[in-house]
């Protein structure tokens, strides 16, 4: 029981970080109609801002946390305007490469600016750990889970208790729509790219104790937040959070109890299986055309 | 003074002269070109940055006592990344274009196992630091290992676990590759011979953070020890996720835990009942040539060397010896090497058997109590 109690909780931190990542894949796809496959990257972005801050400019916590998440909502930003703005009247395929190519220019520009070699972030909860039945629990991975709830808690309310959400969602919708009843429909669209940024930030924050900051650590948490998104359903946020918790358990429950070795073959398994037999996912959101 | 016929004739003789000598000075310091395929980018640039600098380091070292009977070396370097697609084509890209007479090859196995088709039709000799033993036994004749092969690791490994750690139960938890299961495989077979069987065996993939569930299912299973098959990221997580899970039962690390790529990862308690092995015990108090690189390459580079690195280095002056015997043909070459029997380097004896590989010994170490800096706990050298 004890080490059933460590395995849930661990899966639930790494999901939970799934989750964000798949949130910021799902707001920006809703938005804009384009699938970030530089999603990972952002994920990556968000540890080393998190480098800068904390192990390089040496600040405190509650600064170095707050001035990392503000890199990456300017990083929003700017990706909106360089790339986004440019790409946006392109055709599908053309999206797709400029986010690849985008993503593979970060990881790059993240290995020239600190080398390959990785970085041990640390948490603010340190190394502590709580006993709760003989189950030695990580107080970083409760962290993890508490911060996420809280993110899910405030994407709630921002998107259905908040004019500016509301219009983030109109503008998902229907955008045409959206311009006609005259809402800031750019400004808006540049906010569901700074949310993501800022949400990948989060998700890079809490990872980088759990998995040091590593400049490949992309591309494997884009591709679970994607099998995440896929599982709970394209465009949908509570399946995003649904379908991150659900990789996250699936991957160390799975280990455990099936084959460490076909662990990865038990959420893509799973994710294939949606594909094909249910390709709206969990939550049933239709599958658009666009990205 | 007017410029007579005379004149000219004897400054078109002195030009032609001084260009003759030129171009024999020219040729005779046309350098000895040797070709690295080396991972400086991506996930296995961790240790693959080490041996680009160990090997840089020769070169110049190398060049300073006069290169191979007055020529110059230069190593050209292409980057395999973390692909066997990419080590290939950096292969074959330094084999057409650069023509090198020697080549230094991936310290990954499954790198070595991707080119060793390619280097047979070359046919000019590399040294490798691979440790997989499926590379040696394909049987190219081209290829010479620069370190212990993963079944002399393994068997390190077990002798830290069964003479110095006294384990009863082991597990063994390895990465999911040629190295991490010829290494888990050998392992297991030894320790089943030695009449104790392991409880359990688990497996990761490369690119794998997360590694509770492996490492419970072990401890679930009543391992008293953990034997550990890793690369330098991933072992050093292993290491800190076990302190983290509560783990206090001894781990058997194997080397690239220990190296200081991984180390700068862990602090001192994530090190507490860790044992390994390592290729080489590089301590520089013992003075001699291993203070010498130790602290040479410290100041050079600004990080502290690791043994993998050391056995490139090693290998480009054994290399230099050849070629400074027998010159650059690569047949004389290759059975020079071949013919190697007990040639002193900085980080071992180097002795080639039929299969082409060198080096037999070992050590075991463990952090001294509260700090990184490992100790020697017992040298292996095996038959």
């Amino acid at each position: 029981m004890a080490d059933f109690i460590q395995l849930l909780v661990n899966g639930l931190a790494i999901g939970s970080v799934y989750a964000l990542a798949a949130i910021g894949f799902v707001i920006v796809y809703s938005a804009t109609g384009v699938v970030n496959f530089a999603a990972g990257q952002f994920v990556m972005f968000g540890t080393f801002a998190g480098v800068v801050t904390l192990i390089n400019a040496q600040l405190p916590w509650s600064v170095a946390y707050g001035a990392a998440l503000a890199i990456m909502a300017l990083f929003g930003a700017l990706f909106f305007i360089t790339v986004y703005l440019p790409l946006r009247r392109g055709s599908i395929v053309t999206i797709i490469i400029g986010t690849v190519a985008v993503g593979i220019i970060m990881q790059n520009a993240a290995l020239l600016s600190f080398g390959s070699w990785p970085f041990r972030l640390p948490s603010p909860l340190e190394d502590r750990v709580v006993n709760l039945g003989g189950a030695i629990i990580s107080t970083h991975a409760l962290g993890v889970v508490g911060v996420t709830t809280l993110m899910v808690a405030g994407l709630w309310v921002l998107f259905n208790r908040t004019s500016v959400g509301i219009g983030m969602r109109a503008v998902a919708q229907d955008l045409q729509a959206a311009k006609l009843m005259g809402l800031k429909v750019n400004r808006l669209l540049a906010l569901s790219w700074v949310l993501a940024a800022v949400l990948a930030g989060v998700a890079g924050l809490m990872l980088g104790p759990m998995w040091f900051a590593d400049v490949n650590m992309g591309d494997p948490i884009a591709l679970k937040a994607f099998a995440a998104t896929i599982i709970g359903g394209f465009g949908s946020l509570p399946g995003a959070i649904v379908g991150g918790l659900f990789v996250g358990l699936s991957e160390v429950l799975g280990a455990s109890y099936v084959s460490s070795a076909y662990k990865d073959l038990i959420s893509f398994g799973i994710m294939i299986l949606f594909l094909l037999v249910r390709p709206q996912g969990v939550f049933g959101e239709k599958i658009q055309d666009r990205g | 003074m007017g410029f007579t016929r005379k004149d000219f004739l004897g400054s078109m003789i002195a030009a032609t002269m001084l260009s003759l000598t030129g171009a024999a000075h020219g040729q005779q310091a046309e350098p000895v070109l040797i070709g690295a395929t080396v991972p400086m980018t991506g996930p296995l640039s961790l240790t693959g940055k080490q041996y680009q600098n160990s090997l840089t380091m020769a070169e110049e070292d190398i060049n300073k006592a006069g290169g191979i009977n007055g020529r110059p070396i230069k190593i050209v370097f292409e980057d395999t990344q973390a692909s066997n697609g990419t080590a290939v084509n950096a292969f074959v890209k330094l084999a057409q274009e650069t023509k090198p007479s020697f080549f230094f090859l991936s310290s990954y196995s499954t790198q070595n196992l991707a080119v060793a088709p390619e280097l047979k039709k070359v046919q000019v000799p590399a040294m490798y630091a691979g440790g997989a033993d499926a590379v040696a036994d394909g049987g190219n004749e081209w290829m010479f290992r620069i370190r212990p092969a993963d079944s002399v690791s393994a068997e390190g490994m077990v002798k830290a676990a069964v003479d110095v750690i006294k384990a009863k139960k082991p597990g063994i938890l390895y990465i999911q590759n040629d190295f991490g299961q010829g290494g888990a495989q050998t392992a297991a077979k030894r320790l089943e011979a030695a009449g104790i069987p392991v409880v359990g065996m688990e497996a990761y993939g490369q690119n794998d953070k997360d590694f509770s569930a492996q490492l419970l299912s072990l401890r679930s299973k009543g391992a008293d020890t953990i034997l550990i098959f890793n690369y330098p990221q991933d072992g050093a997580l292993v290491l800190r996720q076990a302190k983290v899970l509560g783990f206090k039962m001894p781990l058997v690390t194997s080397s690239a835990a220990l190296v200081p790529a991984a180390l700068q990862l862990l602090s001192p308690a994530d090190l507490e009942g860790v044992w390994g092995v390592t290729d080489a015990f590089m301590d520089a108090s013992v003075g001699g040539r291993m203070k010498d690189y130790v602290e040479r390459f410290k100041a050079k580079f600004g990080i502290d060397p690791d043994p993998y690195g050391l056995a490139y280095y090693d290998g480009a002056f054994l290399m230099a010896e050849g070629m400074r015997k027998v010159g650059t043909d690569a047949k004389a070459l290759r059975e020079w090497l071949a013919a190697v029997n007990g040639w002193q380097g900085i980080g071992h004896v180097y002795s080639y058997d039929a299969k082409g590989n060198g080096v037999r010994d070992l050590a075991v170490v463990k952090a001294k109590a509260g700090t990184k800096t490992l100790e020697l706990v017992q040298p292996v050298t095996l038959n």
